[in-house]
């Protein structure tokens, strides 16, 4: 047997392999059995988000105790959206209270980075599991964080102007149906109400003019954006060396996850591809928005997969960028791949419309009844008795 | 006959008082507006629907699909 010596101490070679298992397990930090923490960081900060805008970027990164990056790690990533609020329903109602993201990556610096647009007000879940790829470098863990999104300011805005309007409308209607009338011998109606309902009716026939004809010119533009949407596949070149394979759903309704993934293989031998780079971009066409940004590696079998709310309902594209991975032997060009999925979208319910009109009407019987109290009111009355005076 | 016609009128007069009551008035009226905040703001309607899609949006408490 091979001995050395240390000091005074002779150094076996089974000593010799615990002193070189020490410093090989000091450079992966955790020992086994402790359990890594999660820090999150947004850009921007999420008080400053604005609901259904911009891609919100997310950043998981695994921990030690000593703040250092775990390594080799599996991160799943579940978002939930906030709770159903009925009372005060959001603009899309049917997204509350539902899953909005599941994906699994491997984080092989112990990070998961990805861009998703957050679409309504409220508090979110995100639920981070973390294991290690070889099932025991550290004990998995799991951690919930609670986001919480701000409303759009400008909802505020209008509508604090519907209410103005609405009480206004009340109030002018209130005003002229709490005069006193006679009618006149040979009239059906007192001259004044019959204004008024005229009046009324006018305006209901004029908003549903004006919102036809504006639904008419927008559907017109409705019809070249589709023209523009279409473009975007003119982008796709498919790879000679490289086999692409579309999984999941082509079809979505919002409110409920679809599963979208895609398989690389090699067109000669058909072996699954591992080392590749894939950019992941979801478009909403009807304003070629993006609304999911992720950058993954497939997995042993060539396969990326994950499950995505689309909340918008309609037509979205994924576009997949595949590029070889740094430093890897397979070397091949870029090239891009997208599918289009269509996303049916789904009426709020009638109770949470309803909910809310009772509101709107609420504000317009309340400027009724102030219109109708002001104008019998003793006070009033008494300034409309007065007599006039005559002119010098 | 006549007790008929007079019947019929006072009917008539009835009819005409009872419309034009406060209360009548003023649920006819509200009943419009209403009306028009639906179809504005809540209708399904697709014209409706894709004309105002972005004032839906921005306003508080309007749920879209």
């Amino acid at each position: 047997m091979v001995k050395f010596k240390l000091k005074n101490r002779q150094i076996t070679p089974s000593l010799l392999i615990s002193i070189l298992g020490l410093i090989g397990g000091s450079t992966n930090s955790l020992a086994a059995g402790s359990q890594p923490k999660i820090q999150l960081t947004t850009v921007p900060p999420i008080e400053q988000v604005v609901p259904a805008d911009k891609p919100v970027k997310l950043t998981f990164q695994a921990v030690d105790e000593q703040g250092k990056r775990v390594e080799k790690a599996k991160i799943r990533l579940q978002i939930f959206t906030p709770a159903k609020t009925p009372w005060l329903t959001s603009d899309f109602p049917i997204v509350e209270g539902t899953q909005l993201l599941d994906l699994e990556a491997f984080a092989s610096t112990g990070e998961l980075q990805l861009q998703k647009v957050l679409p309504i007000r409220g508090k979110y879940q995100l639920i981070v599991d973390v294991q290690p790829i070889d099932g025991k470098a550290f004990t998995p863990t799991q951690q919930t964080f609670t986001v919480s999104v701000p409303e759009k300011s400008v909802k505020y805005l209008n509508f604090g102007i519907l209410a103005v309007v609405l009480l206004g409308v009340g109030l002018g209607g209130g005003w002229v149906l709490g005069e006193s009338q006679k009618t006149l011998p040979g009239e059906i109606a007192p001259e004044r109400v019959r204004l008024l309902l005229s009046g009324a009716i006018l305006v209901a026939i004029a908003s549903l003019l004006v919102v036809n004809i504006r639904a008419e010119l927008a559907e017109s533009h409705h019809h070249g954006d589709h023209v523009h949407g279409k473009h975007s596949h003119s982008e796709d070149r498919p790879s000679p060396a490289l086999q692409t394979k579309w999984l999941g759903e082509d079809q979505a309704t919002v409110g409920k996850l679809a599963q979208i993934g895609l398989q690389l293989s090699d067109r000669n031998t058909g072996n699954p591809i591992t080392d590749a780079v894939l950019q992941v971009k979801a478009i909403g066409n009807e304003h070629n928005e993006t609304v999911f940004l992720y950058q993954g590696v497939p997995d042993a079998t060539g396969k990326l997969t994950w499950q995505q709310q689309f909340f918008d309902g309609a037509p979205h594209t994924i576009q997949v960028k595949v590029s070889p991975q740094p430093g890897a032997t397979r070397q091949f060009p870029s090239f891009q791949v997208s599918q289009e999925i269509e996303v049916a979208g789904v009426a709020p319910p009638l109770s949470v419309r309803f909910i809310t009109l009772a509101y709107l009407t609420g504000i317009l019987v309340l400027g009724l009844g102030l219109g109708i109290k002001l104008r019998r009111s003793p006070k009033f009355l008494q300034f409309a008795q007065r007599p006039k005076t005559q002119e010098l | 006959m006549k007790s008929a016609a007079i019947n019929t009128r006072s009917f008539k007069q009835q009819a005409v008082r009872f419309t034009l009551s406060l209360p009548v008035q003023a649920t006819l009226y509200t009943s419009v507006c209403t009306l028009t905040i639906w179809t504005l703001y809540f209708s399904s309607y697709p014209p409706a629907h894709d004309s105002l899609h972005q004032v839906r949006h921005n306003t508080l408490m309007v749920g879209c699909h």
